[in-house]
């Protein structure tokens, strides 16, 4: 059965799920993600920060801005109420700026994640194959160097344990220079989770965990992306 | 296997080992090619043809014609059909009623030629054959071989051998071409195919059978797609986990219109999720022709390596140099040999201007000495019997002319090799280099394949080839855990 979030989206025929609705689905899936709630008025924004905890991260939540920062609508390492409230305004601002039509929700409020190896994972449909299953390190060695591995849903340990040491960037993994080493028994079983996931669940088309901090304890994802088949 | 699977594959092996064939349509025009080809076969052959005209030059060939297929006595195993595209569907209808094994079809102007005519046409034989449970082999595709019974699409093909290697492709020029070239290399084929637009029968119907058949050890592929990935995808793992099954993947650079909104879908091309599939699969990954070759010889004739350590020998001064860079470039090791072996080969290198670290450099001027023949020898045992050494690397240089054309030098040259290659537990590679006459190094190459030995045709072939073939044993290992 559907989970409610996607039955809801596709009543509403908005195919492209929110962070929030995002990392919803992901929760449920069991796969860690950082929190986030959603802020409709900077007030709002503001008290769920001193909640959560400083420093925070605000989002622009809108259904129709897919590349959130590319609108300047990320602001990270919000250390106090005053940069919060500044913050928000900046961002709904922009957000009107670039896309003047654009529904929008109000803005995301999340704990910042300390810093750990950005990797990616996610998931698109072969028009062949079915579903795949994508890793990378995250940022630039995906965005530019396409540093990336991909497997065909389902997958099985011995596949998940292969595509995270099959890019080139593993040795940033293993710890670099004194940095945390990811954990990457924790890796594999994130990408089980997903594939396992993804396989039950042919309501979603495309997918994006980006990105994944991973520690030496475990891994949390700090935004997600759904997007969901549309309906005929 | 689904029950539905079995009746293929036991009517595919009825059309793969044929004891009678016809052929439909073979003329003047083409040069009775189809019926020339089959001058090698062991069963009947017969002709179909219905214009008056032709029918002396098929007499020629001592062929006895019919006017239908429904005409010749006796079960049909295999059909090829050459007529034009306008009487496929007739023919079709003749194959079910006739009840025939298979039908190659190598009459073309189907889908593929993207107009009304052909692609209705294409469809009404997809249609009867499909609702029949024929097996329809293309159209526009040269059909099956089998060269133990002399079942061949081209006079240039071997025939009369038993082989161990099935090879599938989508396109004809590639079956034909793997068929000739890798006959020259020493690889012998079982069974190939080549299946055109696969209206009905599929690259995976053709693996699934040859992973079954008991002749087949090694598979070759050329696939430009497939028409059910998934189905290609678990019969390609369930294949690769008990033969070796190489995959050359054409129109790798398609450039497929995909509207994605996220990363993954952006990188998710077609390109990258072949390569996934073929690893995931636990198959070899090949590029061109040239490779596919070169692996499968080396899965037919080279011993698996323990490890990625070679011991090279090579021709002169610069040739050692450049050997080692190829093969370290590889990723494999070239370490120093142990004491007890360099005390033995001071005792008997004496090569002016040569050297025996690793690699040996031991000049052209081998030939010339005194006792080639036992230097060789000892050279090869001392890498055989040293414990650093998993795998031999010895460069020929076929512009020593005794190698060909001095018989009484160049036999026991060779002869020490065999001798090596066959008590030796360590792989041998041999390369060819054809630095000063192709047709040299293709006397000496055909000699060795003579005597059981692949080379290779320059050290970057034979480096890939190697680096493959460890990483292909170490999937395996991987792949028996979960």
């Amino acid at each position: 059965m559907p989970s409610k979030i996607i039955s809801a989206a596709l009543k509403d025929k908005s195919p492209v799920l929110t962070e929030i609705e995002s990392k919803q689905l992901m929760s449920e899936a069991g796969i860690p993600v950082i929190e986030s709630r959603l802020a409709k008025s900077k007030s709002q924004a503001v008290s769920m920060s001193k909640e959560t905890g400083f420093p925070v991260v605000l989002k622009i939540v809108s259904p129709d801005i897919i590349h959130k920062s590319d609108s300047g609508g990320v602001k990270l390492g919000l250390g106090n109420a005053t940069q919060v409230g500044k913050a928000y305004t900046e961002i709904v601002a922009a957000a009107k700026r670039t896309n003047p039509k654009a529904r929008i929700h109000g803005v995301s409020v999340q704990q910042m994640a300390k810093p750990g190896v950005e990797v990616i994972m996610g998931m698109s449909k072969d028009a062949q194959f079915g579903p795949v299953l994508m890793f990378g390190l995250g940022g630039v060695f995906v965005e530019v160097l396409k540093d990336v591995a991909f497997r065909i849903v389902p997958l099985v340990r011995r596949d998940a344990s292969q595509m995270i040491r099959e890019i080139k960037g593993y040795p940033l993994l293993e710890g670099y220079r004194g940095q945390e080493p990811a954990n990457i028994t924790v890796l594999e079983d994130l990408l089980l989770k997903l594939s396992d996931f993804v396989d039950k669940t042919p309501e979603i088309k495309e997918l994006d965990l980006n990105p994944i901090l991973a520690y030496s304890d475990g891994a949390v994802a700090v935004d997600a992306r759904v997007i969901l088949e549309s309906q005929a | 296997m689904s029950k539905v699977a079995e009746r293929t594959v036991k009517n595919l092996d009825r059309a793969f080992n044929p004891r009678s064939v016809a052929v439909v349509g073979d003329k003047q025009a083409l040069g009775y090619m189809w019926l020339r080809s089959l001058s090698s076969f062991k069963g009947n052959v017969y002709s179909v043809q219905i214009d008056p005209h032709e029918l002396p030059g098929i007499a020629e060939l001592g062929v006895e014609n019919y006017r239908g297929l429904l005409g010749i006595p006796g079960p049909v195993d295999y059909v090829i059909a050459a007529v034009p595209r306008a009487v496929a569907p007739r023919i079709v209808e003749d194959c079910i009623k006739k009840g025939v094994g298979g039908v190659g079809f190598f009459t073309s102007g189907f889908a593929e030629t993207n107009t009304e005519e052909g692609i209705r046409l294409q469809q009404e034989i997809t249609d009867l054959a499909s609702k029949a449970g024929l097996n329809l082999i293309g159209p526009n595709c040269v059909g099956l071989y089998n060269p133990r019974i002399g079942l061949r699409h081209t006079v240039a093909q071997a025939y009369g051998e038993e082989g161990s290697v099935g090879f599938i492709a989508q396109s004809g020029t590639h079956a034909t071409l793997f068929s000739i070239v890798g006959h020259h290399h020493g690889i012998k084929i079982s069974k190939s195919v080549s299946y055109g637009n696969a209206v009905v029968l599929d690259s995976t119907d053709f693996l699934d059978y040859m992973g079954a058949d008991e002749e087949t050890e090694v598979i070759g592929m050329y696939i430009e797609g497939v028409k059910d990935g998934k189905r290609f995808f678990d019969c390609l793992r369930e294949v690769a986990s008990r033969k070796p099954v190489l995959i050359w993947k054409g129109g790798e650079t398609e450039a497929g219109a995909r509207a994605t909104a996220s990363h993954t879908g952006a990188l998710a091309e077609s390109s990258v999720v072949w390569q996934a599939v073929i690893r995931q699969c636990g198959a070899i990954k090949v590029d061109n022709l040239d490779e596919m070759v070169d692996i499968i010889k080396a899965l037919l004739y080279i011993k698996p390596a323990t490890g990625t350590r070679v011991g090279l020998i090579a021709m002169s001064g610069g040739q050692s140099v450049v050997i080692t860079d190829v093969f370290a470039k590889a990723g494999m090791e070239v370490p120093l040999l142990t004491e007890s072996s360099y005390e033995r080969l001071a005792t008997f290198f004496s090569i002016i201007g040569g050297s025996y670290r690793n690699p040996f450099d031991i000049s052209s001027a081998f030939l010339m000495v005194e006792d080639p023949v036992s230097n060789l020898t000892n050279m090869l045992d001392i890498m055989d019997k040293d414990p650093n050494i998993d795998s031999v690397v010895l460069e020929l240089f076929p512009v020593i002319r005794p190698l060909t054309q001095d018989h009484e030098t160049a036999e026991p040259i060779l002869d020490t090799i065999s001798v090596f290659n066959e008590r030796s537990q360590k792989p041998l590679i041999i390369i060819v280099t054809a630095a000063y006459s192709d047709a040299l190094a293709a006397e000496t190459r055909d000699k060795l394949v003579k005597r059981g030995i692949p080379s290779f045709s320059n050290f970057e072939r034979a480096a890939k080839t190697l680096r493959k073939l460890a990483d292909y044993h170490q999937s395996r290992r991987e792949q028996s855990w979960n």
